[in-house]
């Protein structure tokens, strides 16, 4: 008998445990020109706000060694257009959609996710409570009292479950986890991106115009493990792990560590068709180590 | 759009036109007869520790023998390490992205501008044009470098018989100066109907931007830029829009009209 891929979260069932990381496969019109979305776990939309967003002027990301800078500043369609077009867009596919939201205020939050409470082609929200790149994105994920107070505020507005995706870039993670988790969050997604810099030492400036930007991919993946590790620990709530992941090994290292799913961004620009490979390893690894379902990976890390 | 692939496909010739200059051929690509002038693929840098692909212009189709070829200069770590791969190494490659060139109606006179290392897409869309039985008198390759060893590949442009107008900014070979000052004198001795075509460095495309703009000379141009996806997920390559906004050069470009783009 082929290995059970499927995991729940929040009672939402995921044909796999690979979905596409939010501002890393837009609204999923790009991707599906290469192949079939139902086919993915689900898919993470790019953050949404109130308004349409132009985002940062260019230059607005940079290559580092094992990842990427990108200070994109939440470019987005905006609400309205982003339910005419782009969550109709993804109706016709058998996946799990995942509306990301960002807002400047707790009632921009509110507003958007009151709106999406609607439309029923959003099976989740995730709160983006961790974008570096704009000035006020930071507000929420470092307070622990805002941020239990903001999960609770949209759990009001929206039926269905609510994600609270995280900063690394706080003192102390579990305290912002267990905030979400006490103001009735669903899951946890981490981590968003580090905060980082590179320089141009010709022209002495930054190689983004935002200065700094967060920083994603490989290089990223040892500090969201040790994240992922420390707040499996310490909440009841699912976890979806995402952080560098390029291949089905390092899934399984983000299941072992807690994860009941996977976010794949950075990947996805390397080889756009990664979540594919990565959930026929993982069929494969599960297979070759007898393990009925991918549920018997997580958390599962031993002790020395 | 044409359907996007990725693939492992083989290298079946490599030639050195300059110094630093390459041609890669890339054979067995399923989507080779659908890629148009214009359009580019994004390659994989193999063993190099690089995150991201490095987007080329496609150069050249080869339908008979069934491969496209890129064209690059050696400008960092990328391209010098894909001048180091071998015949029959394998690419990874996805494409073929972005949109390609409009094809003119047959009653103009062609101007296509070629500048550097920008020559590439000019020349495909130049050779498409001669199969389509576009009069070759009526196209003017314009091609300029910096100096002659950067005036490469100049006999597989010849072959098309298009008039063809060679020059370096040092004068090392054909006319002396900037293309773009070898067509401003060419559109001033003729009084014909003109449409052009360019890709190049953008202090050149800005000159023909403006040049175009000023005497109501329509066209377009390719323009380049840092990719991280090539595919217009990632939102990396914008450019800021004339009537406000971005475009992401991969997914609505790179092919653009004559002041569409704030250059």
């Amino acid at each position: 008998m082929k290995p059970d891929l499927s995991v729940e979260i929040a009672g939402v069932k995921f044909s796999n445990p690979v979905l596409t990381a939010s501002g890393t496969c837009g609204y999923g019109e790009e991707l599906a020109d290469l192949f079939d979305l139902g086919r993915l776990g689900g898919i993470v939309t790019k953050s949404v706000t109130v308004q349409p967003r132009d985002g940062h002027p260019p230059p607005r990301t940079a290559e580092t060694e094992s990842g990427m800078l990108n200070a994109i500043g939440l470019a987005n369609v905006g609400i309205d257009k982003f339910i005419e077009e782009k969550l109709s867009f993804l109706e016709s596919y058998r996946t799990n959609v995942i509306v990301n939201v960002a807002g400047a205020r707790l009632r921009e939050y509110i507003e958007i996710c009151s709106r999406l409470n609607d439309c029923l082609r959003a099976d989740m929200v995730e709160l983006n409570f961790s974008c570096p790149n704009v000035e006020w994105g930071m507000e929420i994920a470092k307070d622990a009292l805002i941020a239990e107070k903001s999960v609770a505020a949209v759990k009001k507005v929206f039926s269905r479950p609510v994600i609270a995706k995280l900063s690394p870039n706080v003192s102390d993670i579990v305290l912002i986890a267990r905030a979400c988790e006490a103001g009735g969050a669903d899951g946890l997604s981490l981590i968003n991106t580090l905060v980082g810099m590179a320089v141009d030492i010709e022209t002495y400036r930054p190689r983004l115009t935002n200065n700094t930007g967060g920083l994603s991919g490989p290089a990223i993946k040892p500090v969201a493990l040790a994240l992922i590790y420390q707040v499996y620990r310490e909440v009841k709530i699912p976890i979806i792990g995402i952080g560098g992941i390029m291949n089905y090994a390092d899934a399984v290292e983000f299941l072992l560590c807690g994860a009941t799913a996977v976010q794949v961004g950075t990947g996805l620009f390397v080889k756009p068709d990664i979540p594919l490979e990565i959930i026929s390893g993982l069929q494969k690894y599960l297979g070759k180590h007898k393990l009925k379902s991918v549920t018997d990976l997580v958390g599962k890390l031993r002790k020395y | 759009m044409s359907r996007i692939v990725v693939e492992s496909i083989p290298i079946t010739g490599k030639t050195e036109v300059g110094p630093g200059c390459f041609i890669l051929d890339v054979g067995r690509f399923s989507r080779l007869k659908f890629i148009r002038p214009g359009q580019f693929v994004h390659i994989g840098v193999p063993d190099s520790g690089l995150l991201f692909r490095r987007a080329f212009s496609v150069y050249d189709v080869d339908m008979e023998r069934g491969f496209f070829s890129i064209l690059f200069k050696v400008v960092g770590r990328g391209t010098h390490r894909l001048s180091q791969v071998k015949k029959n190494d394998t690419l990874d490659v996805l494409g073929p992205l972005g949109n390609g060139f409009k094809f003119p109606g047959k009653r103009e006179t062609l101007i296509l501008a070629a500048g550097g290392i920008g020559m590439p897409p000019i020349y495909f869309l130049a050779k498409r044009l001669v199969e389509r039985n576009y009069d070759p008198d009526k196209v003017l390759f314009f091609y300029g470098a910096v100096s002659k060893s950067e005036l490469v590949d100049v006999r597989r442009i010849k072959k098309l018989k298009t008039r063809i107008f060679l020059s370096t900014d040092d004068g090392s070979f054909g006319f002396k100066g900037f293309v773009t000052g070898v067509i401003k004198k060419a559109i001033s001795e003729r009084q014909e109907k003109f449409r052009i075509f360019a890709c190049g460095p953008e202090g050149m495309l800005r000159v023909v931007d403006a040049m175009a703009h000023q005497n109501g000379i329509p066209g377009q141009f390719s323009l380049e830029a840092p990719m991280p996806c090539g595919l217009g997920i990632c939102l990396g390559c914008i450019r800021p829009l004339a009537g406000g906004g971005y475009t992401r050069v991969c997914r609505e470009g790179p092919v653009y009209d004559i002041g569409e783009v704030v250059l």
